[in-house]
C-alpha cells in the first residue's frame, strides 16, 4: 500500500471527466508535470472499487489572496518584509491529470473522488498498458527509457509489433539541434532494439544515413563519458552498455577519387569503411531523382527509356552509327551519343528513331552531366561497390555517409538504397526481415510544402506501406511541423526532446497542455517525451547516453586523414586488404600509369578483394615496357692511322 | 458522537472530523418519514433565504460601560515598542451556521444548527489542526413544547440530537415567531461558546504556550484564569470607557494601547483588558481591538508584550474578509478551515 499523495477534487466549475481529473497534494509532494498517479476510488461500481491511472498534465498553485494587491498592502509595499509574517499564507498545489486507463474499463465514468498515490512499477505497467506485451514468454517489449517520479523508477517499454511492424511502425523524433538528443536517442533505441527484439520475430538490421557532421561515424567505438548513472540505466533496462558490434560504413569517393568522402577517414578505422560507387546501370534506374520536371518532358522521357531498354548493357548497332556499341558506363554512353550525333549530322538528319536531334542533345547533356554532378559516387567505367544487399546481417548497422555530398548525390543514394531495400524485402532476399532506415533532417527530404520530389514520394511510400514489408523509418528533424503530415502521421511512435517554443506554438502541439509544452521546451538532455500507440497520453522518460563514441569526441580521438597523394591513397586502400603493401611498392607499380587508370585499378581491387592483392592490382594496369636508357655502343677500334708521310693517305 | 472532554458529560451531536456528523439531508430524510408529512416529504422552507446570523433580529444597542482602571487612575494612551514580537503558538476560533428547515403550524421554526471550533497550532510558520480534529456539533434547534410529539419521536428514532431553545420552559400558549428565532440563534451561539471554551480549557490544561482566542475569554471558564489564553475582541458594541476615556480610545494611533482596566461581571470571570490600535484609519473603530488576559497575570509589561504579539499578527492580511483590519490571519484560517469541514 503506497502512501496517500493527494486527494481527488472536483467542483462544478472544474469537474472531473472520464478523461481528466483534478487532485491536490501537500506542498512538498514529488508530483510534477508528467508524473503518473493512481487513483483509488471510494465508491464501488458494479461491486468493485474503481482504479484510475493518470499522468499529470497541468499544475496550479495559489493562495487565499483575492488579488495580488492584498499582499502588497500586507507588506506595505516592501517585498523584503514578507519573511516577517509569523504565518505563511495557505497555499495549494492543484494538479490536473489526463486519464491513462480506467480499471475496469467499463462503464466509462468520470473519475470519482478518491485518494491519489504515486504510481509504482506495476501501476506504470498497467497505466501504459504494458502489461499486455512486456511480460511473459511472448513479450515484445523494447525498453525506451526509465520513468522517474519520487522514489519510483520504472522501465517504459515500446511494443515491437507497433515499432517495427506489422501492427504499426515507424518512429519520428523532434527536438532542437545542438543537444545531440535526437541522434543519441536513435543510437540508444537501436541498441535497445538489437538487445530486445525477439528472435522469433526475425532478423533485424539498420541502415543509417549520416547526413551531417560525424554524428554516426563512430558507432563501433566505446563511449568515453558513460558515468555510473548511465551504466545503471543500461543495467535496469537490460541493454549492454557497449558500442555496436557489427557496423559497416559506406561512402563515395571525393571528387578527385583519391579517398573516401567521410569524416571516418582515420587509418585506424579503415577496416570497415567501404566505397560506395555506382555505374551507369545503377544510376539510370533513378535518373528521375536527378532530373527535374523541366528536364524530363515526355520526349526526353521516351529517349531515356529507349536508352535504358535498348542501349545499355547490350550490343547496339545502327546504320547511323559509325560502329557498334556496348554501353556499360557513362564514358561509353558519351561515346554512343557522340557517334550518334556525328552520324546524324553526316546524313543531315533532324531526327533519329522519332527522337529529335534537340531532344538527343538535351538528354545527352543531362545524363552525362550526372557523372560530373555526382563525381565520386558515379563511375565512368561502370564499376560498382554497393551495400551487401542479399547478405545483410542480423543486428548489423550499415552507415551510409552522405554528409559531404551534394544534395543531388544524397537524393540519388537515398532513393536507390531504399528502393533496393524495398525490393529485397518484398522478395525476402535482403538477408534480414526488418530494416530500420534512419534519416535525419527529415524536413529537408519530406517537407510539408514545396514541389513533389522523388525522395519525398519515396518517404511517403515507406511511411504508408513500409510496415507490411518490414521497412521501418526512423526519422528525425528539428521542426516536426515542417515535415509532410502523411509522413509524421504514419509514425506510430513519436519522441520529443527539448523543443523550440516557436515550434510548440504551432497547431500540431495544441493537444498538449501549456505545462507539458513548457516542460518540453525545457527538457534536459537525456529526457524524452514518448508517444506510442499503447499510451493514451504522452509520458516522459529518461534514457542513458549512447554507449558509442560521440561524433565530436570521435573526430578528436580519430583525426581525419590529411589530403592524400594518389600513391598514398592507393597504398592506404590496398593496405586494408594486404598489410604488406608499401608506399614504395605502390609508387613503383603506378609509375607509368595514368591517374584514372590507377584509380580504376584500385577500385577493382577493392571490390574483388583478391588473395594476391599486389598481383591483382598490377594486372589491372596496362602493360607497359619500362623505358631503358640506350646502351652506349661498343667503341670500334680506330683504324690505324697512316704514317704522316704516307703519300696514299687522305 | 463523542464525550465532551470539557465537562465529561455526553455531548450529543458533538463529533470529530472523520466521524459522520448529522447533516441537513439526514434531518430532511427523517422529516420525510415523519407522520403527517405531505406526499414527497417536507420541502426546505427557506431555500435561498439568509441564515439566522444574517437575519435582522433584535440586537443590543451600542453602549458605554465604565470599567475599573488597573493601570493608572484613568484611561490613557501608551506607546508600544515599534518592533512586533511573535508570541502566539496557536489560534482558537469557532463558527456557527443555522438554517430554518421548516415552519411548523403556528410559525414555530425548526432550525438546523452547525457549530464547530478548532485550535490551529503554528509550526514553522504553517498552521495545523491541534490534536488532528476540530470539535463539531450539529443539532436541530426547536422549542420542544411547541413541537408536535411525532416530530420529536421521529428525530429520536433517527438519532438526530435536538436542543430545546426554551430550555424546558412551557410555551404552549404560543410565542412570537421572531422571538423563537432569536432564542434559537442564542442557543446556537451558546453551543459555539461551549465548544470554544472546551477547547481553550484543554489547551491551557495541557500546553504552556499562548493561544490567540478570537473574542473575549471572560466566559471561557478555566482559560480565563490561565496565563496562556489571550482573548482578542474585534467588535465594540460595548465600549469600556466613559467621559474622556472614549476620546482616549478613538484617538489611539497604530501601535498604541490604552492603559488596562478590569472587566468584571456576575456571570463571568474577571479579566484585565485594554484597547490596541493595529492600523491607522479614519474610522474610530478601524483596526481597534480589545485584549483580554487573566486578571491575576496582568502587569503593565505583560500588557506591552501581549500587545506586541497581537501587532505581529497584522501580517499576512486576512483579506478578503471584511474584518481584515482587526482579524488575525490565524483566526481567518480557523474560520476557513471550519467552513471547509462543517457539513
Amino acid at each position: 500500500m503506497t502512501t496517500v499523495l493527494g486527494r481527488v477534487v472536483a467542483t462544478e466549475r472544474r469537474p472531473n471527466t472520464p478523461h481528466e481529473f483534478h487532485f491536490w497534494t501537500a506542498l512538498d509532494s514529488p508530483v510534477g508535470i508528467g508524473t503518473i498517479v493512481r487513483v483509488e476510488g471510494a465508491t464501488p461500481v458494479n461491486g468493485a472499487l474503481p482504479v484510475a491511472y493518470g499522468v499529470v498534465t497541468e499544475g496550479f498553485g495559489y493562495t487565499d489572496l483575492d488579488t495580488p494587491l492584498h499582499d502588497v498592502l500586507g507588506h506595505d509595499g516592501q517585498p523584503g518584509s514578507a519573511h516577517q509574517s509569523p504565518t505563511r499564507r495557505t497555499e495549494i498545489r492543484l494538479y490536473t491529470a489526463a486519464v491513462l486507463r480506467h480499471v475496469p474499463e467499463e462503464p466509462l465514468q468520470p473519475v470519482g473522488m478518491g485518494t491519489v498515490h504515486l504510481a509504482d512499477d506495476a501501476d506504470v505497467a498497467a497505466a501504459l498498458r504494458m502489461d499486455g506485451y512486456a511480460f511473459g514468454e511472448n513479450k515484445t517489449a523494447i525498453p525506451v527509457g526509465l520513468y522517474r517520479a519520487g522514489a519510483t523508477s520504472s522501465p517504459v517499454h515500446l511494443d515491437a509489433d507497433f515499432l517495427l511492424g506489422p501492427e504499426a511502425a515507424h518512429l519520428n523524433i523532434s527536438g532542437v539541434s545542438g543537444l545531440a538528443t535526437k541522434t543519441s536517442a536513435v543510437e540508444w533505441l537501436l541498441a535497445s532494439i538489437f538487445a530486445h527484439f525477439p528472435e522469433k520475430k526475425g532478423r533485424v538490421a539498420a541502415v543509417c544515413f549520416n547526413v551531417k557532421g560525424p554524428d554516426l561515424c563512430f558507432l563501433d567505438q566505446p563511449a568515453t563519458r558513460l558515468d555510473d548513472s548511465d551504466r545503471a540505466l543500461y543495467e535496469t533496462l537490460g541493454v549492454p552498455a557497449e558500442p555496436f558490434q557489427n557496423v559497416h560504413y559506406y561512402a563515395p569517393y571525393t571528387a578527385r577519387g583519391y579517398a573516401l568522402n567521410t569524416l571516418r577517414s582515420n587509418e585506424a578505422l579503415a577496416h570497415n569503411v567501404h566505397p560506395l560507387t555506382w555505374g551507369l546501370r545503377e544510376v539510370l534506374q533513378f535518373a528521375e531523382v536527378l532530373l527535374n520536371k523541366d528536364d524530363i518532358d515526355a520526349k526526353a522521357d521516351a529517349l531515356i527509356d529507349f536508352i535504358k531498354e535498348r542501349v545499355v548493357d547490350q550490343p547496339f548497332s545502327d546504320s547511323v552509327l559509325e560502329h557498334d556499341h556496348t554501353v556499360q558506363s557513362f564514358g561509353e554512353l558519351e561515346g554512343w551519343f557522340r557517334d550518334l550525333l556525328h552520324g546524324m549530322e553526316a546524313k543531315n538528319q533532324e531526327s533519329w528513331r522519332t527522337h529529335h536531334v534537340a531532344t538527343i542533345r538535351k538528354v545527352r547533356n543531362r545524363l552525362t552531366n550526372i557523372s560530373t554532378r555526382c563525381r565520386g559516387l558515379v563511375t565512368d567505367d561502370g564499376s560498382v561497390s554497393d551495400l551487401p544487399f542479399g547478405e545483410f546481417e542480423d543486428r548489423a548497422v550499415y552507415v551510409v555517409d552522405v554528409a559531404n555530398l551534394e544534395e543531388d548525390a544524397q537524393d540519388l543514394i537515398f532513393a536507390r538504397i531504399v528502393s533496393q531495400l524495398r525490393e529485397r524485402l518484398e522478395s525476402r532476399t535482403l538477408g534480414v526481415d526488418h530494416v530500420v532506415v534512419f534519416v535525419d533532417e527529415l524536413n529537408k527530404y519530406a517537407p510539408s510544402d514545396g514541389p513533389d520530389t522523388y525522395v519525398r514520394a519515396m518517404l511517403l511510400d515507406i511511411a504508408e506501406r513500409g510496415r507490411y514489408l518490414g521497412l521501418v523509418l526512423f526519422a528525425a528533424q528539428q521542426f516536426r511541423s515542417q515535415v509532410h503530415r502523411r509522413v509524421v502521421g504514419n509514425c506510430g511512435t513519436a519522441l520529443f526532446g527539448r523543443m523550440d517554443p516557436d515550434e510548440l506554438a504551432t497547431p500540431g502541439y495544441a493537444t498538449l497542455s501549456p505545462a507539458t509544452r513548457t516542460k518540453l521546451s525545457t527538457l534536459e538532455k537525456g529526457q524524452l517525451m514518448v508517444r506510442h500507440p499503447h499510451f493514451t497520453q504522452p509520458v516522459f522518460v529518461r534514457f542513458p547516453r549512447p554507449a558509442v563514441l560521440s561524433g565530436r569526441e570521435g573526430v578528436e580521438k580519430f583525426p581525419q586523414a590529411l589530403e592524400q597523394t594518389l600513391e598514398g591513397a592507393v597504398t592506404r586502400a590496398l593496405r586494408v586488404l594486404d598489410p604488406s603493401v608499401t608506399l614504395d611498392w605502390v609508387k613503383e607499380s603506378i609509375a607509368l600509369a595514368e591517374e584514372d587508370e590507377v584509380i580504376r585499378a584500385r577500385n577493382k581491387t577493392q571490390m574483388a578483394k583478391p588473395e594476391d592483392v599486389k598481383s591483382y592490382f598490377r594486372s589491372q594496369l596496362k602493360r607497359r615496357v619500362a623505358p631503358k636508357s640506350a646502351e652506349s655502343r661498343p667503341r670500334l677500334a680506330p683504324l690505324k692511322s697512316s704514317p704522316p708521310d704516307d703519300p696514299y693517305s687522305f | 458522537m463523542i464525550a465532551n472532554a470539557a465537562d465529561g458529560t455526553s455531548a450529543v451531536g458533538v463529533t470529530a472530523v472523520g466521524v459522520t456528523a448529522v447533516g441537513v439531508a439526514d434531518v430532511l430524510r427523517a422529516l420525510r418519514a415523519a407522520p403527517g408529512a405531505p406526499a414527497g416529504g417536507w420541502r426546505l422552507e427557506t431555500t435561498g433565504a439568509p441564515s439566522l446570523e444574517r437575519m435582522a433580529l433584535e440586537m443590543e444597542p451600542p453602549r458605554l460601560e465604565a470599567a475599573l482602571p488597573i493601570e493608572g487612575d484613568a484611561l490613557s494612551q501608551r506607546v508600544l515598542d515599534a518592533v512586533p514580537l511573535v508570541g502566539f503558538h496557536a489560534f482558537l476560533d469557532g463558527i456557527q451556521s443555522t438554517r430554518v428547515l421548516q415552519y411548523l403550524p403556528g410559525g414555530v421554526p425548526l432550525i438546523f444548527g452547525t457549530v464547530a471550533a478548532v485550535v490551529r497550532e503554528r509550526h514553522n510558520r504553517e498552521l495545523h489542526t491541534w490534536n488532528g480534529a476540530p470539535e463539531l456539533s450539529t443539532r436541530v434547534y426547536l422549542p420542544t413544547s411547541l413541537t408536535p410529539a411525532d416530530h420529536l419521536r421521529t428525530f429520536d428514532a433517527a438519532g438526530i440530537p435536538v436542543h430545546d431553545t426554551l430550555d424546558g420552559a412551557d410555551a404552549s400558549d404560543g410565542q412570537h415567531p421572531q422571538l423563537l428565532l432569536t432564542l434559537a440563534r442564542t442557543a446556537v451561539q451558546r453551543e459555539r461558546e461551549r465548544l470554544e471554551t472546551s477547547l481553550a480549557e484543554r489547551w491551557c490544561a495541557t500546553r504552556d504556550q499562548s493561544v490567540y482566542v478570537d473574542g473575549g475569554i471572560s466566559g471561557a471558564g478555566l482559560a480565563a484564569r490561565s496565563p496562556h489564553a489571550v482573548g482578542v475582541v474585534k467588535s465594540h458594541r460595548t465600549l469600556y470607557a466613559s467621559g474622556d476615556g472614549v476620546g482616549v480610545i478613538t484617538r489611539l494611533r497604530a501601535g498604541q494601547r490604552t492603559t488596562a482596566f478590569e472587566i468584571r461581571s456576575a456571570r463571568r470571570t474577571a479579566v484585565a483588558s485594554w484597547y490596541l490600535r493595529l492600523r491607522d484609519g479614519g474610522d474610530p473603530m478601524f483596526a481597534l481591538v480589545r485584549i483580554e488576559v487573566a486578571r491575576d497575570t496582568f502587569t503593565a509589561e505583560r500588557a506591552d508584550e501581549v500587545s506586541r504579539w497581537v501587532l505581529a499578527e497584522r501580517t499576512p492580511l486576512s483579506l478578503p474578509d471584511q474584518r481584515w483590519h482587526t482579524m488575525a490571519y490565524g483566526i481567518a484560517d480557523c474560520e476557513r478551515y471550519l467552513r471547509a469541514i462543517a457539513p
